[in-house]
């Protein structure tokens, strides 16, 4: 008989074979396997076509922007000068930190609901280091999108025969836009380990940002509007909405702020996924 | 080799796994059976640090799973055919896996060709019938090269020839000196190469112990043939021995044909024929698991 029962825990003794060292983990352990949790996250990102779809399409969404507004639009409705290169190149960075915060989400969900999350947390149980890898690749994901969708609306609006106008801030617009698409992803992730749920997380990202806000900015005073945080994301690329109003432009908070606020809703949401991550069972 | 704890898990009101404590020797295939719902798949999961205990714990080689330093090369598991993306191919699916752990992207090829699905290695797993997510699943477990493979239903969506590789696969890697811990519904499949079985019902652990320890439980059948039956019958009634009768004869239970033709020579009965028969594996732990059968058919 090679196996025998234990009516309680404290009957039970470890089988410790002499001719095998098992080593434990230590908190140095973990912080040394990040690099390979990182390649492990990155192999997962870029063997996904949904992911190289998503990337390749950001510079496409820039260009075609840029040059239907400078071809078929030409005239900015909210100021009534000519759209120019120095505003034109960052409009498509709003959709592009919408799709990066998608792709935060499904970087989580989808592994939720294929089942490899099972095997990740299997095979690294320190689940903070899933998380800072995931939070890494995902920032970087949105960084490059960012990057690509910028060159893209730069690239439609030369295309598109737009005149070069004030270029002294498109430097920092770049900065702050591409500091929104790599917080963006990271939003995303916070979402999609609350809910867990592909479809749930991705609708209601959506619906947040392009229809309950726009009703709350309608409904609730501008003072409190401002710290929504879809609107602090246009606030980051100092564009203007369909929606703002001489008061709400006068209470608009300084980009510095509204990129504090956009990163401190990020990271809120991903610490109480990763709380939530620790305490849940993984399926 | 594995040390189950005092393991114990509640959902709700609801005992998923109560106190359950055994041990899992190196060298040797462990079945672990029990109907639909007694609390294996949810074992399983804990001992790989899926899902918290309430109480208990797991250890290998005196360590708990969730203290190992790269647990995936310790222990190999598969907890379900579908834990891999259906938009990856087998290849990536492979080298994200070993990149997680470590492990050398050459061993990619080795378990690919390991598990037959060399041809099939830049194939999304979408495409991939159950039988192949389940190799690939197998491959997974097995880049670590590690001591122990945990698997949950390992033969589900297998066809004859994969269940005999399996099989053979799993045997060779006791052999070895591996330990393989492998929850099955295919009681007969798994009497032909588990050496020890876990048998759990309701939550609880029913039996620990050899497969020929868990057949001896079940008690034979000696079914007799004779013209002097109400003799014969008499003679058991007497001895306290149970039987039926049936029209040409007897079926005596718990006991021996050499008994029961010892008893009828001894007595001067003409027997006409005699036989025993043994019950299956699959007879004797529907009989210890009758009474905590959750989910029982009508």
């Amino acid at each position: 008989m090679t196996i025998t029962t234990h009516p309680t825990a404290s009957a039970s003794v470890a089988h410790e074979s002499p001719t095998v060292r098992v080593l434990q983990r230590s908190r140095r352990d973990d912080t040394a396997s990040i690099p390979t949790a990182l390649h492990c996250e990155w192999i997962k990102v870029s063997t996904l076509r949904s992911n190289v779809t998503i990337l390749a399409l950001t510079p496409v969404i820039g260009v075609a922007l840029s040059w239907i507004l400078a071809t078929f639009v030409k005239i900015d409705p909210d100021t009534d000068l000519p759209f120019n290169v120095g505003e034109t190149f960052i409009f498509s960075t709003w959709l592009t930190t919408v799709l990066a915060a998608i792709v935060g989400t499904l970087m989580f969900t989808s592994e939720a609901q294929h089942g490899t999350m099972a095997a990740a947390v299997a095979a690294q149980p320190a689940r903070w280091v899933t998380v800072a890898s995931k939070t890494t690749v995902a920032a970087g994901f949105g960084l490059a999108m960012g990057i690509l969708g910028m060159i893209g609306g730069l690239s439609g609006a030369i295309l598109g025969g737009l005149a070069k106008g004030d270029t002294s801030g498109i430097a920092s617009t770049a900065l702050w836009g591409l500091l929104l698409t790599a917080l963006a992803p990271v939003l995303g992730l916070g979402v999609g380990m609350i809910l867990r749920h592909s479809a749930a997380a991705v609708s209601i990202l959506l619906v947040w940002a392009f229809v309950l806000e726009n009703i709350a900015r309608t409904l609730i005073p501008v003072s409190t509007a401002r710290y929504l945080p879809f609107s602090a994301a246009t606030g980051i690329l100092g564009m203007s909405s369909a929606t703002d109003t001489p008061e709400s432009i006068a209470a608009a908070l300084t980009p510095f702020q509204n990129g504090v606020l956009f990163g401190g809703y990020a990271f809120v949401l991903l610490a109480i996924g990763t709380i939530l991550f620790y305490r849940r069972d993984t399926d | 080799m594995i040390t189950v704890s005092g393991l114990t898990k509640h959902y709700g009101d609801r005992i998923a796994v109560h106190e359950m404590s055994f041990d899992v020797a190196a060298g040797r295939v462990t079945g672990f059976v029990g109907p639909n719902g007694a609390g294996k798949s949810t074992t399983m999961r804990m001992m790989v640090g899926l899902t918290h205990p309430d109480r208990g714990d797991v250890r290998y080689h005196g360590v708990p799973y969730t203290r190992l330093l790269r647990p995936a090369r310790i222990v190999g598991s598969v907890l379900g055919a579908h834990c891999m993306h259906p938009g990856r191919t087998a290849r990536n699916h492979l080298r994200a896996t070993a990149a997680l752990s470590a492990i050398s992207a050459d061993r990619i090829d080795e378990v690919l060709r390991e598990v037959g699905l060399e041809s099939a290695a830049d194939q999304r797993a979408g495409s991939f019938s159950l039988g192949m997510r389940q190799r690939l699943a197998l491959a997974g477990a097995l880049l670590g090269e590690p001591e122990v493979l945990l698997l949950d239903e390992p033969s589900n969506g297998l066809d004859p020839d994969g269940i005999r590789w399996l099989r053979n696969s799993l045997s060779a890697f006791a052999a070895r000196g591996g330990t393989v811990f492998v929850s099955s519904h295919l009681i007969g499949e798994l009497e032909m190469f588990a050496d020890d079985l876990i048998v759990v019902g309701g939550g609880k652990l029913l039996a620990a112990e050899s497969v020929s320890s868990t057949l001896a439980r079940g008690r034979s059948t000696v079914v007799v043939r004779t013209p002097q039956a109400a003799e014969l019958a008499s003679l058991l009634h007497r001895g306290d021995i149970e039987f039926d009768v049936s029209h040409d004869g007897l079926s005596i239970r718990g006991t021996t044909a050499a008994t029961v033709s010892q008893l009828a020579f001894d007595h001067q009965i003409r027997v006409v024929e005699i036989a025993e028969s043994s019950p299956s594996l699959e007879e004797v732990l529907l009989e210890m698991t009758s009474s905590v059968t959750e989910f029982a058919s009508a």
